[in-house]
């Protein structure tokens, strides 16, 4: 991926994986955020309460927050390759988070998944070999 | 069934429009050497700036309020399978609007990562 005549640098591709990561832990913290107010399910009736006591979670801000910085590093990312090359480029987090769970937390990793891995990771090798689109010089990186 | 479809490919259609909208804003930013730290600041408040840029949040909101509204329907896996369509979209969104080329690498590359999704989701 680092050659010349791909369009995805090095640098590229670690700025999508760290967006993909970032984007990872937002949806955590969220999560998290969300399920520490003790509502579980929204209605019409409790939707003021449920949105009062998000307010005051720093948890959740917390994730707004990185989903903030994330879109930072999502528009830098689009400003150096074209959209639909990002697109598929960045869906790393199906590789990395199943791999990560096989080796650190022991999980066992169907076949089946570990096909559709090698899928996606030739997918993306391929989509880095595009043709690199004619753009100024100052917007190389 | 036909509704979670519908309700997946409206909020495909809205997402692929804000980003689409954000990478108009991304294009029409001035020239900046991004390997400067101070640059990166002047980029953002460039494409802050943009309308486009707000259209496409606004657009993508909606786009999660109908794929929110898909996942409360139930069935996860279909939701998520029918999820990976995202990519064929905006590929050819990124054509049509972006004038991004399609060529041959791009296009099964693509089709890689969404059979690849499917197998997963379809995993579970």
């Amino acid at each position: 991926m680092s050659n010349s005549k791909s369009s995805l640098t090095f640098k590229i591709f670690a700025l999508l994986v760290l967006n993909d990561l970032g984007d990872t832990l937002a949806q955590l913290l969220m999560k998290k955020g969300l399920l520490q107010t003790g509502i579980s399910s929204v209605t019409f009736g409790n939707i003021l309460e449920f949105c009062a006591r998000n307010s005051s979670s720093l948890i959740l801000w917390l994730g707004i927050i990185v989903q903030a910085l994330n879109f930072f590093i999502w528009i830098v990312i689009l400003y150096k390759v074209d959209l639909s090359i990002a697109m598929p480029a960045g869906s790393t987090s199906y590789i990395f988070i199943p791999l990560a769970a096989s080796v650190f937390l022991h999980e066992h990793v169907s076949l089946l998944r570990w096909a559709g891995i090698v899928l996606i990771a030739l997918g993306i090798h391929f989509v880095s070999q595009s043709k690199k689109p004619e753009v100024p010089e100052s917007r190389i990186c | 069934m036909l509704k979670i479809m519908f309700l997946v490919i409206l909020a495909e259609i809205f997402t692929a429009v804000g980003q689409v909208l954000l990478k108009k804003s991304a294009n029409e930013a001035e020239s900046y050497n991004l390997s400067r730290l101070d640059a990166h600041a002047m980029f953002l408040k460039d494409v802050l700036s943009n309308p486009a840029l707000w259209c496409g949040f606004g657009a993508m909101a909606l786009g999660l309020l109908f794929w929110i509204i898909a996942l409360a329907q139930g069935d996860l896996s279909l939701v998520f399978s029918l999820g990976s369509m995202q990519y064929i979209i905006i590929l050819f969104a990124a054509h049509i609007f972006l004038g991004e080329k399609i060529d041959r690498m791009k296009f099964i590359g693509t089709l890689l990562v969404v059979f690849g999704i499917v197998i997963i989701t379809l995993s579970h």
